[in-house]
């Protein structure tokens, strides 16, 4: 029997599951092996009681979505975490420091009290729950969601990546932007996407999170010799990784 | 081996003649550095390239290849053969070309691999002279020189190119496409010249006599750790080095997960998973212990088995260590016992 998948979103842009969308040449075929039983951005019918696979994408930003995140890990034996608000609470996030009242009062003025009711600080889905499988990135990588999805249904090993991203992107014969003086994240940026941007000729943001192998202290050393500070560095990182404790000095 | 003499500016016929019958690949511009690509117009050859961005393994062991595709129901193997065109990489240095037969110790030694070889079986290759660059140290290990492992090698002498033929095929080739002349004593002085200026333009002279020696004593050196501390794990230096060989091999599914390809990656020792086996056990878990391991590989291990070390001093990983992390300063560090 298929797998029963759903697919739901937390707080983000829901980019990641219009992501999926973009999967045109072989999304079809992915359908014909499983029983996609619910798809949030995609149908208007309601989440089942029973599936197997759950896939999540978005942020915690509520008590209902932690209440959906205990939910969904009661009924799913597999959580897959996706895109980058899910897996390391992405652009969400950068709320997480400072006054959050202050930060919905600023983007809602007068009316900030009646948008997202039960609001608590921003995190990834893994600091509610056991997530299994993990597609970092903004947005997601459909290739790398194909292959980690296709994993998950095997009951195979999770495999992220856990070395920077120089590696791929030599591969691809860039010229790197350090030797331009120009800040690259790529560095300490966990690698998998195939150095997609800098490939198409723009600096990493690190939106697929801190390499777990990454050398911070290295990093900033050389980073200082061609006279960009740790600072601007950590800056520049926070984007997509304010709760990165490797970050936190 | 015979020679010849060719003028510099024959160089366009010789090309558009020879890609009527190869693929020809060749040093071309990409932005202010040099990649190794299909050469569609002979204007595109940069023969003045000072080096590639990625070596010319590339072509012979790419950095993903398709090594089968199978079908997943009855494990039957559907596709596995290897094609190769004949090709032609025109415009090698003598590090790059040393660098390819320190890769057929391993590729067609002991365990032949069918994918290196017919790639490489199908591959003609000329060779041409270089000037070394701050960053070369080729040679430290003698091969700023070449002998064998081309059909044709061209050496810049002035307006001309002094044509070391070595194969019979490259032979015939040049006399089908392109006017060359006989050896003068002139030309002959001019090689020997050149030969002398080359010789004396590297930037240092590194001394490497005593190094498999000084390896074997400083196994637990200080140095390992320095450099551990230092270095990155992007795994850059492997990519780009002309003679790192490792490899990782995956499954991947298609869609439909009724098929699937196998293909192969390149592999670096600088990865945390490379030396990690069944059970989460990791023989190199540290950083130190990788940078290390990478040394020893090259400069020792290799050398006991083959009596060469595996690397050319094309000087590529030093370029694209962020850390700067250089074998040349290993060399160095080693030999004065003292930090890096």
């Amino acid at each position: 029997m298929a797998a029963r998948v759903v697919v739901i979103g937390l707080a983000s842009d829901f980019g990641c599951q219009v992501q999926m969308t973009n999967i045109e040449d072989d999304l079809l075929d992915v359908l014909g092996t499983i029983d996609l039983v619910y798809w949030q951005l995609a149908a208007s019918g309601h989440m089942p009681e029973e599936y197997d696979v759950a896939i999540v994408e978005g942020a915690v930003t509520t008590d209902a979505h932690v209440e959906t995140l205990k939910r969904v890990r009661e009924t799913a034996s597999v959580v897959i975490a996706l895109g980058a608000c899910a897996a390391t609470g992405g652009i969400p996030a950068l709320g997480a420091t400072g006054d959050l009242e202050a930060h919905y009062g600023c983007v809602y003025g007068q009316d900030a009290a009646q948008v997202a009711c039960g609001r608590i600080t921003p995190m990834a889905i893994d600091s509610v729950i056991g997530v299994d499988y993990v597609v970092p990135g903004c947005p997601i990588d459909t290739e790398e969601f194909l292959v980690v999805l296709s994993r998950a249904l095997l009951g195979l090993k999770s495999r992220v990546p856990a070395e920077p991203m120089c590696a791929i992107c030599k591969t691809k014969e860039n010229v790197c932007f350090f030797e331009r003086g120009e800040l690259c994240l790529g560095v300490i940026t966990r690698t998998g996407c195939g150095a997609r941007c800098i490939t198409l000729g723009r600096p990493c943001t690190g939106c697929r999170g801190v390499a777990p192998e990454a050398n911070l202290d290295s990093a900033i050393a050389l980073l200082a010799e061609k006279g960009i500070t740790a600072e601007r560095l950590f800056e520049r990182a926070r984007l997509y990784n304010t709760l990165e404790e490797a970050l936190d000095r | 081996m015979f020679f010849r003499v060719m003028d510099k500016e024959r160089v366009p016929e010789l090309v558009s003649g020879l890609s009527e019958s190869f693929e020809l690949f060749g040093p071309v511009a990409k932005g202010e550095k040099f990649v190794l690509d299909r050469i569609e117009d002979p204007a595109e050859l940069r023969l003045d390239f000072d080096t590639t961005l990625l070596p010319p393994k590339k072509l012979f062991f790419p950095p993903e290849d398709q090594m089968m595709r199978f079908r997943v129901a009855d494990n039957e193997v559907l596709d596995d053969e290897v094609f190769a065109a004949p090709r032609m990489i025109f415009g090698l240095h003598p590090c790059d070309i040393n660098a390819l037969m320190l890769m057929d110790n391993v590729f067609t030694g002991d365990y032949e691999d069918p994918y290196y070889t017919a790639r490489r079986a199908s591959t003609m290759i000329v060779g041409v002279s270089c000037v070394p660059t701050e960053s070369c140290f080729c040679n430290a290990w003698g091969t700023d020189e070449v002998h064998w492992g081309f059909d044709v090698f061209l050496t810049d002498i002035g307006d001309r190119y002094f044509v070391s033929v070595h194969s019979v095929k490259g032979a015939e080739l040049l006399d089908q496409h392109v006017v060359t002349r006989e050896i003068t004593d002139e030309d002959t002085a001019a090689f020997q010249e050149r030969t002398r200026a080359f010789k004396s333009s590297f930037t240092e002279e590194l001394d490497t006599a005593q190094l498999p020696l000084l390896l074997d004593a400083k196994f637990d050196d200080k140095l390992w750790d320095e450099l551990g501390e230092r270095c990155l794990s992007c795994g850059a230096c492997s990519m780009v080095c002309p003679t790192c060989y490792c490899f990782d091999v995956k499954d991947r599914l298609a869609a439909d997960g009724k098929t699937g390809v196998r293909v192969r990656t390149w592999d670096s020792c600088q990865f945390s998973e490379f030396a990690e086996v069944a059970h989460g056990d990791n023989f190199r878990a540290s950083r130190a212990s990788r940078v290390k391991y990478r040394y020893y590989h090259k400069q020792w291990g290799y050398l006991s088995k083959f009596e060469r070390v595996l690397c050319v001093g094309c000087g590529r990983c030093a370029k694209a260590c962020l850390a700067g992390i250089s074998p040349r300063e290993v060399v160095k560090a080693l030999e004065k016992g003292g930090e890096c």
